[in-house]
Parts: structure tokens; sequence; C-alpha cells
């Protein structure tokens, strides 16, 4: 009995307590603070700009929030929805498409002056079904770097540098001709298919090219010839890139195609930035993907009432010469904006990387490369290709059949996307 | 000691920390219900009345053991766990993620069309005597300048407003600016549109941007529907979770909702065959990595066991390296063997004078993964295996040896048999926890390899849980629908195995 | 001499080569972090120089709160210990004395619950912890209290095997000694109970203590600021990097990471053996 009392007594004593104490914790953030999601290495750079100058948006409150890794913010930003989501993500340019049918962007609308300080086809990589979803931000490309210690001179032509190898490779001891140190076998080895004759898609202007596509055979007749040897590799060009940093920079592989985000690196261990295109066979350059990194307007910003001042971040910060200047003093990649790029500030490296991309950029459709319509994407069957053929000693032709079939049905579905 | 759990001393104790947590808990349910989340409010209410009921009745012994446990286990494994299977049923993926009605705000907002020209302006936002929003709306390079509110647009003379040093129009009669800094904390201005010719009006682009555009989809609430005012087309909702031309179902607008599909993400699994043929691979496989995990793992750690059950010089120091690959942290671990089985720079290869491409062969990758986990699980096993080791008795040992038998015999008719009734509920735990271990496939082979060339979409050292995760969070396009359904089933057969496994190993008989 | 052969040399031969076995990827996570190329230094087994320069990263870097990291997964994976424990004792010791209805059937689903895969039941977590984050931003999303939370939730039913085990070898005269005195059957067991588990319940909470300090999937979801990411997933970073991995501070990092709990390892063994299964043989 006298236990019961007390526990009524204990029960009044707590309601009186949270009463007393009813004052609702504000968990929304103060009205006009824009959140900002970014990556590892952009977010940190992002907040130094921010700590510089803050009033980009005049009234606004900037809120960088970093996530320890890019996949740390797919992650998020996949499950993220309008209670916590970002109002603005520093993303890739393929995420555009997805994130757009989902409906967690929100288109923007950008002014004459403010479209032309970029170059249409970057616009082309941030819109989704004719609307634009953000403002590019940086570039993203790669491009290739030669030992000069070992190779006097730039190759002209995808033979030069496969008889360097082979004239050398013993004397040299030598580990393969060319790798892939930067992006991986699938973006980053973009260029090889291309010097090869194996476009992912062709381009006619800044539109894409639906009536050409890659020759399987055509293709197959270059890598037996420069790749193979009988049905073996010639080890000149290895089908993974573990290693590849760090043997170019040993001085074991004379030419390597390296990322933009880290050309730090290569000057550090004293290798001046002479890059180029991977030359094609023909004596042409290879393409690349020159993709562009995105600010892009999610449908959150709207939910929580700042869907106008984060427009006006993107144009006031993230896609104006002025704000782009500032941020690629903190950042290795070239600035996506033409007044940025020709700023003095911007460093050679960006430089050689800008001019590469000029030289031999493709965009990088994400409505093509990401779908999977014919079977695997773009990203799934490139590496697959190499294994097959370098690792497993497949058919070159027979393979590359099956990669001209699965890419040319990727690019005609995945047109509708655009 | 006794003080603390008798008398009127531990009462007022145990009514203080109570009082405490309640009052933490009714002022949680205070704000959940201030933002309208009643779901989470009413468990919270229901934790708090069964703590009170709890802990002050004298009548529910057996819960006071278990509540605060059972209460975390609601709310963090059996909810989330209910929503997957809710979710299962529904039609959601990439492009069907978001509600029904915030897919309709989506489309609304996204049915309008520039102009031809994509004429933007240079605005000001104010207010007019009224005290309706109004914008001032400057063309700095024609020097047009008028006045716009969701109503009307009153145009203006050169000489009756007043520009700023860019030559934006900040001032005019009939007109209050509000000062921008101002505008940050409500946006309510940019919902409106604001008038300006014919079916074209200014829409707000950012503070001090406006640009032109006509409405092209036009949503009608009560019949549900969308309409293309340009051409006519009807869009209905399909049921599916997207609005559908009436005409031409392949026609929809984006975004969809996520829509219920009742069941026919498990019709997927049986029916699709792009979905059935890799599930049963994947399936066997996974029972085959997880079953010879455990045997190997057990029979290396149960091997070092035997070896150092007796004393031997130098047993402390082999017991502590053995048991170092369980202190390193597995994500550093697992990824350091991917790095080792490399083709080209690998280390194995390198002892082995081999040139296996280990991870692009299917056979080679799948003793890789066994391998790696060998490394990873024996040090537990040996553990425990040590550890039931020194518990059995040994005078029964003694007794055996003096009845004759040679120690071969009684290590298989005493010890073994001794050892798996002890050992057993662990040993298939840890065949559960490896059927789902993610980590290892997915730090060390990402799945593969694959033959993406020929069409296939699970790797050869895909398990179910790394297939399912792909297809739920893959990079390209996700289905959590078909994701969580493929969950339910791979719940169901690890219950069942282990259930199975349970029953005839009579361990749940000590539950009296 | 031939005797000893027979009986150690072989016993010396297995646990030499399987040390050799458990050192071999550890040894090459050393050299990689005195490397100064930031690779994996997998081809040769000598070190081609000696640099601290991945240990004093670690330290210097403003960009890198190293230490902040280890005590925030100390402070947590600390915290999940000791509640893990107490949870799963209590329930553990309900399960193995306690007579009441659906005992039976009580511990099959808590089993059944364990065993649906997690990681899909992710965004669900997700969803909670954000909707908990709108009323209550000190537990909500992002925040390391309600990360704890979300651990805590599976406390009851992991590691429930060795500690019911552990809690039937007890031998139930004490229980009955106890209840006679009159002790409830909370008292018994805070009093009785509590005392004999300590080594069995060190085990439990070292085990989760790894289990949570190693957890890096769920922790880099809701742990984003800098100052309070745990160690695992601070050290991810190095190597999560798109296209770029950084072995050398990552392993730098790990090694120092696995130090303490080398340590409680090897200082606790003889428990950890007898900890490990006291609880499976009936005593």
């Amino acid at each position: 009995m006298n236990r019961r009392i007390l526990g009524i007594l204990g029960l009044l004593t707590s309601a009186a307590l949270a009463t007393s104490l009813a004052v609702v914790p504000g968990a929304q953030a103060a009205g006009g603070t824009i959140v900002v999601w970014a990556d590892e290495t952009r977010g940190p750079n992002l907040q130094k700009v921010m700590d510089a100058k803050s009033d980009w948006v005049p009234g606004y409150t900037i809120k960088i929030v970093t996530y320890s890794s890019f996949d740390a913010l797919k992650a998020a930003f996949d499950k993220a929805t309008g209670t916590s989501g970002p109002d603005v993500v520093v993303a890739a340019n393929d995420w555009v498409p997805t994130a757009a049918k989902s409906g967690k962007l929100a288109p923007v609308t950008l002014t004459g002056s403010q479209k032309a300080q970029f170059n249409a086809t970057q616009f082309f990589d941030l819109s989704y079904q004719g609307k634009l979803y953000g403002v590019p931000v940086d570039i993203n490309n790669v491009a290739m770097i030669y030992n000069t210690d070992l190779v006097k001179s730039a190759p002209k032509k995808f033979g030069d540098m496969v008889n360097f190898y082979k004239a050398n490779k013993t004397a040299d001891g030598l580990k393969a001709g060319l790798c892939i140190a930067g992006g991986g076998m699938s973006w980053g080895a973009h260029s090889v298919f291309s010097a090869l004759g194996a476009d992912a898609y062709f381009m006619a202007g800044s539109r894409p090219n639906y009536h050409k596509f890659m020759d399987p055979a055509q293709f197959a007749d270059n890598v037996k010839t420069y790749l193979l040897d009988g049905n073996k590799s010639n080890g000149f060009f290895p089908a993974t890139d573990t290693g590849c940093k760090d043997n170019f920079l040993a001085g074991k592989v004379p030419f390597a195609v390296i990322g933009n985000w880290e050309w730090k690196d290569y000057v550090a261990k004293g290798f001046t930035m002479n890059l180029m295109p991977v030359p094609s066979v023909n004596g042409d350059d290879g393409n690349m993907f020159g993709s562009v990194s995105g600010a892009l307007l999610t449908s959150f910003a709207a939910t929580h009432g700042v869907a106008t001042g984060a427009k006006s971040l993107l144009t006031n910060f993230f896609g104006s010469t002025a704000g782009q200047v500032a941020y690629q003093k903190f950042e290795g990649r070239p600035p996506a904006a033409k007044g940025a790029q020709a700023d003095a500030s911007v460093a050679s490296g960006q430089k050689g990387f800008g001019s590469a991309a000029s030289l031999a950029g493709i965009p990088q459709i994400g409505a093509f490369l990401n779908s999977n319509a014919g079977g695997a994407s773009y990203w799934d069957s490139a590496p697959a290709y190499w294994t097959a053929v370098l690792v497993n000693g497949k058919d070159p032709l027979v393979e590359a059949k099956k990669l001209a079939k699965i890419w040319k049905k990727n690019m005609l579905v995945g047109k509708s996307d655009l | 000691m006794n003080i603390l759990f008798r008398g009127k001393f531990a009462l007022i104790a145990k009514l203080v920390i109570l009082s405490g947590i309640a009052a933490i808990l009714v002022l949680l349910i205070e704000s959940a219900l201030a933002k309208r989340e009643y779901a989470i409010a009413l468990f919270l209410a229901v934790s708090l009345a069964a703590l009170c009921y709890t802990y002050l009745s004298a009548r529910t012994v057996p819960m006071k053991f278990f509540l605060p446990g059972l209460l975390l286990l609601f709310a963090f494994v059996v909810a989330p766990i209910i929503y997957t299977v809710v979710m299962s049923n529904f039609n959601y993926k990439t492009g069907n993620i978001i509600s029904k009605q915030e897919a309709i705000t989506q489309i609304k907002g996204l049915g309008v069309e520039p102009d031809a020209n994509g004429t933007t302006f240079d605005i000001v936002v104010g207010r007019t005597p009224s005290g309706e929003y109004a914008i001032l709306v400057s063309d700095i390079t024609n020097h047009i300048y008028f006045l716009s509110t969701a109503t009307k647009r009153t145009d203006l003379l050169s000489s009756q407003v007043k520009l700023n040093d860019v030559g934006v129009a900040t001032a005019a009669p009939g007109f209050t600016l509000i000062p921008p800094v101002k505008l940050a904390g409500n946006e309510d201005y940019s919902k409106i549109t604001y008038a300006y010719a014919d079916k074209y009006f200014i829409s707000v682009q950012g503070v001090d941007v406006g640009a032109v555009f006509r409405q092209s989809l036009r949503y009608n609430a009560t019949s549900d529907t969308f309409q293309n005012l340009l051409d006519g087309k009807l869009y209905k909702d399909n049921g599916r979770g997207n609005y559908a031309n009436i005409n031409a179902s392949g026609d929809v607008l984006q975004p969809g909702w996520r829509a219920p599909n009742w069941f026919s993400n498990y019709g997927k699994l049986f029916s699709d065959r792009q979905v059935r043929g890799p599930l049963f691979r994947v399936f066997i496989w996974t029972i085959v990595f997880a079953a010879s995990t455990v045997l190997t793992s057990f029979a290396f750690g149960l091997l070092m066991a035997l070896t150092l059950n007796r004393p031997l010089r130098g047993r402390r120091f082999y017991r502590s390296i053995l048991v170092l690959p369980y202190a390193i942290p597995s994500v550093m671990s697992i990824l350091i063997w991917g790095g080792m089985f490399d083709t080209e720079f690998g280390a194995i290869n390198n002892i082995l004078g081999t040139h296996i491409a280990w991870f692009q062969n299917a056979t080679y990758a799948r003793l890789a993964v066994i391998l790696v986990n060998l490394w990873l699980a024996f040090p537990y096993f040996y553990l425990i295996s040590a550890g039931a080791l020194q518990a059995i008795p040994s005078e029964l040992l003694e007794a055996a040896a003096i009845d004759g038998a040679n120690p071969r015999q009684i290590f298989r008719k005493i010890t073994l048999p001794l050892l798996m009734q002890i050992l057993t509920p662990l040993l298939i735990a840890s065949f559960a926890f490896n059927f789902n271990n993610f980590n290892l496939i997915y730090l060390l082979t990402g799945g593969g390899p694959k033959d993406q060339l020929g069409g296939q979409i699970a790797g050869a050292t895909d398990i179910l849980i790394s297939y399912t995760y792909q297809i739920a969070f893959g990079s390209n396009t996700q289905d959590l629908g078909l994701a969580s359904a493929i969950s339910v089933i791979i719940f169901f057969i690890i219950a069942g195995i282990s259930l199975y496994g349970l029953r005839k190993s009579k361990v749940l008989e000590t539950f009296g | 001499m031939s005797a000893w052969l027979r009986n150690n040399l072989w016993r010396h031969a297995i646990s030499l080569f399987m040390c050799a076995f458990a050192l071999f990827p550890l040894y090459l996570v050393v050299i990689s972090s005195f490397s100064q190329t930031g690779s994996l230094q997998l081809t040769s087994f000598i070190p081609r120089s000696i640099s601290w320069h991945n240990y004093s990263l670690l330290f210097n870097s403003p960009a890198i709160p190293y230490l902040t990291w280890i005590r925030n997964s100390l402070v947590i994976a600390g915290s999940v210990a000791i509640l893990s424990v107490i949870i799963g004792a209590s329930s553990a010791f309900a399960f193995s004395r306690l007579k009441f209805k659906g005992k039976k059937l009580g511990i099959q689903l808590l089993l059944l619950v364990q065993m649906f895969p997690a990681i899909l039941a992710l965004a669900a977590v997700y969803v909670i912890m954000e909707r908990v984050y709108r009323f209550a931003s000190s537990i909500g999303l992002g925040t390391q209290a309600g990360l704890l939370l979300i651990y805590l939730g599976g406390a009851m039913g992991v590691n429930i095997w060795l500690l019911k085990g552990f809690v039937d070898s007890i031998p139930m005269e004490l229980d009955e000694a106890a209840k006679i005195d009159g002790a409830s059957p909370v008292q018994t067991y805070w009093l009785i109970f509590v005392p004999l588990a300590t080594p069995v319940l060190a085990v439990v909470a070292l085990l989760s203590f790894i289990g949570t300090f190693n957890e890096f999937i769920l922790a880099r979801l809701f742990l984003v600021d800098m100052s309070s990411r745990t160690v695992a997933v601070g050290l991810q970073a190095f190597i999560a990097g798109q296209y770029s991995r950084n072995w050398g501070p990552f392993a730098a990092g790990s090694i120092l990471a696995s130090i303490p709990i080398v340590i409680i390892f090897l200082s606790l063994q003889k428990y950890i053996i007898g900890g490990l299964t006291a609880g499976s043989v009936k005593g």
C-alpha cells in the first residue's frame, strides 16, 4: 500500500518536473540555414572558404557537413529524406539522373550571364529530362603523364608506347608500359578504350551521336596488335590499377593515366606535369571522360524553407567565378567556370588537366553509363573486358562484340533519361 | 550491501531513478507530439507505462530483468524489421522513393516551362501598401521596370524607380522593400507566382533573380490527375506509383512514389528469370561458404586447442600470437588480405611463385574468401575449444585411459562428443553470422568476379546479403522493395536452419 | 629424445606454422605503417625505409583528430560494453532461473530477431533516427547517444548463449539458500549471480567492446562531424577515397588502435579462455 502511494507520488513528481521543463527543444536548425553535404575531400575545403567569407547569400547561414568518404556521402544521401536531408549536395554528375528521377533534386534556372561561364556540355551532365539540377563546380578528369627520365619525347601514336615498352622492358626492368593510376579500370581507362577504337559513345558537337557506335572488329584487332602476344597479355597494359601509381613513381612504368585530384603527389616526387591525352592508334587523342562535379539543389531545401537561398548559394558561390576562384585555392581539381580557369592563381597541374580535358574530353553522360539495360552498366562491363581478355585469355573479338552490344543498348535505352 | 536492495532507502532510490527516467520520457513524448511524430510518441508512452508498472508492482518479476533490453530491442531491431517487411510489399525503387504527397508537389514544381528565350530578370522583394508580397522587376539591359504581385503587373517608367549602382531598381511608388537579410527567415514570398504577361508568370529563382515561366502541367485534386496544358495529355495514377498517360502506359511522369504492390516483389523472386537464376546460385554458395568457414575454422581452432592443451614450453607465447588476428580491426585485416591476393604485386603470388589472378577466377576467389575468413575466425574457435577442453572433467579421460582406450579412441568417443555438446550452440551462431557476413565479402571481393559481359548480375563470391545489398543500395539503380523481399526470405531460411539445429542439439530443452 | 620428439616437436611445428599464418598479414601492416609512399608494401618483406611520417601525421595533422577519434571509440565501445553486459546478463539470468510463461517461445523469438540481416534494416533505422532527430536533436541522427542506443538494441540477444550457459552452471542450491533467507530474485541476481559471474561478464564485455570498436557501417552514416567520429570511421576514410587510397596512415592508425585491445586480451587471457566456455558446461 505504502509502496503504491509512493509510486503515484513518483509519477506525479515526474509529471510536474516534465511540465515545468515543457519547453519543446527546437530540433530544427534556425531559419535561413543552408545545409551543404560534401565528401571528405571537398567538405574541408569548402569549410575553409566559408571560414574566410560567409556572406555569399545575405541573411543565410551556410553549414557544411562533411562525410567521411564519398561512399558514406552516397549511402547517406540515398537514405536521406526531407527531415534531415541536405539543401545542397556536392556530388558527381552521374548522381543526377537517378536522384532526379527519385524526386530528391529540384531544378534550377540560371540567367544568361551565369550560363555563359560554362560549357554547354557541362550543363548537359547535370540535366535530367531537359531540366538542370545544379551548377558545375570542378572538373574531374584524368590525363596521361610520362616519365621524362625514361621517355625522351612525347609519343605520337599508341604504337610508339608499345614499341618503347618492348624495346626497354628488360633494360629498364619495366613492370608495365601503360597503366591506370587514377580513376579505375572503367572511368580512368576510357581513354585507352578510346585510343584503341572503343568509345562508350560518340558525340556530335555537344550532343550524343545516336548513329555511330564502336566497331568491335577494329577494336579487337587493335587489342590483338598492341596488347596481346598470342592469346596472352604482352604485359604492356595491366588489367588492374593496383600498384600503378607506386610503380610509376618508382620509374618502373613509363606511362600512366593519373587523376587530377592527386597531381600534387607526382609533383612532390619531382615529376613535371607533362600531361597529354592517351594517343590513339592512328595518332588522334583517346577520349577521356571529363565529368564535372556539381553542387546540386535538393528538393529538401523547399521543405526546409530555404530553397530560394540555396538557389542563390548555387549561383553566387558554387557557380560563380569569384566562388570558384576562392574554392580552387584549396582544391587540386581544375575549376569548372571559364573565368576561374583563367585566374592567375590556378596551378600548373590544374591547367595541364584543364587543357587535356579541352583536347580530348567527352562529357560523362550518366544516363548511358549508369544504365544496365544491356545487361551491365559501362562501369561494370568495361573492367570485365580487360579481365576477360588480358587475364583469362578469352577471345578479344567475341568479348568486344559483347561489349559493343551492351554499350549500344545502354545508350539507346538511356536516351529517354536525358 | 543489503541496504541497497531492501527497505526504505532502496525504495526511495528506485523511485528517484524511475522518476528521473519518467520525466525524460514525458518530455520526449511532449516533444514528439509537438512535431506530430505520433507513432514514436505512442511507443514512448507505452514504454513509460510499462516501466512504471514493472518496477512499481511486485507481480512482474521476470519483466524487471527484461524490460530495458526489450524496449531497445523493439525500437532498434524489431521496428526496423517490421518496416522492412512492410517495404517488401511496396514498389520502392529508384524513381519510386518518396511519398505520393511529395511526388505531387515535385511534379507540380517541375510542370512549368520557361519562355522561348529563357528570360530572367533582376528582382527585389517587398510589399504593396496592402501588405501583399510584390517584386520590383528590372530588365537592366533594356531599362524596363515593373512591379508585380500575384495578380497584377504594373509597368513603371524609368523616372519612377530608384536604381542602385548596378542598375537594379530598388524603390518605386507603392512598394516597400524588405531588406534581403530579413527575407532569409521566411521564404513564403518565393512560393507565389508573380504576374507577367498572358499565360506567363515570374517565379523567384534566387534571392535576386526571377525567371519567366508558364504552367505546363496542371494538377486536378478532385480527379487526382495531371493534365499537360500544351498537348492535352492526361496522366492518371496507375496504381503502381506513377502518373501515367491514360493512352500510353509507358509515358509516366517523374518522380513516382512508393506504392503498395502486394507480394509482387516476392512473385518476382520466382517468376522473373533475371532475379531467380542468380538468387539460387548465390543461395547455394552462401551455404557452402558459411558451412566451410565454420568447418575449417573450427577444425583449425580445435587443432590448435588440442596442440596447446597440455603444458608446452612457450604456450603462453603461442597463445598470445594466435589471438592477434582477433584484436586487429577486421576492416584493416580484410583489406590487407585483399592487397595480398593481388595478381601482380600481391605477396601470395610472390611467395608461391605463381601468377594467379585470384579475384578474377571464380574458384580461386572462393578459395581466397574461405582462406581469409579462416584467418579471421580460427582464433575465436581456438579460444572456445580451449575453454571447452578445459571444462571436460579430467576424471572421465583418465577412467577411459585406465579402461585401455587409446588416445584416438578417447578423443573420438569421449572428448569430441562432449565438445560438440558444449559448442553446438556457438557453432550454429557462427554459421548464422557467416551466412550474413557482409563485411568480408564487401571489402574483400565485392562479390566478384562476375561475368558482366555475359550479363551476370551476381558475382561468384556474392552471398545472399551482399547480393541483396547490391540490389538495395547498388550504385546504379536501387530496388529496396525487392531487396526487402529477399531479406525476408533470407530471414526465414536462416531462422529455419538455426531452429532446426537448436532443436536437434536439444539446447532448447534446457529452457524448462 | 624420441619421446620428446613424439610428444612436443609436432606441437611446436603446428604452433609455429599457425603463428606464422596469423602474423603474416600483420607483419605487412606494420611495414606499410612505416612506409612513406602511402601504399601497401606487399611485395618485399624487408622494409625499404623506416619512416615515422604516418604516425606523426596522426598526431600532428589538425585535419586528423586521431586522439579525439580514439576517445570517442573508447567512450562509445566502453558504454556499449558495460550496458550490453548489464542488459544481456539480466536477460540470461531470467531465462535461466526464473519461471514464467512463454519462456521457450521467448528465447526462440529473441534468436529469430537476431538473425534478420541487419544491414538491410539499416534504411529503416536511419528513417527512425531521422524522425527522432526532429524532436530530440540530442539523441537522433548524427549523435553518439543515438548510435549508442542503436547498438544497445541488439544487446539482449547477443552473447545470450554464453551467459545463459554460465548461469546454468551456478548450482541451484545457492539460489535456494538465498530464497530461504528471504532474498528476492533481484537480490539473488545482484548479490549472488553477478559476483560469481564476473569473469564471464568481463569476457562478454570485451567481445562487445571489440565488436563495437570495429563497427563502421552504421557509424559512418551516423557520425558525420569530424570530431564525433570513431576510429573505425576516421580510418576508413583514408582508404575509402573514390579512386585513391592512403594506406600509410590507415595502417599506422589501425596498429595504434589495436594496441589497447591486444593488451586487454593478453592480460585477460586466462579469463577469456575460462570465461568463453565456463558457461557452456554444466557444473
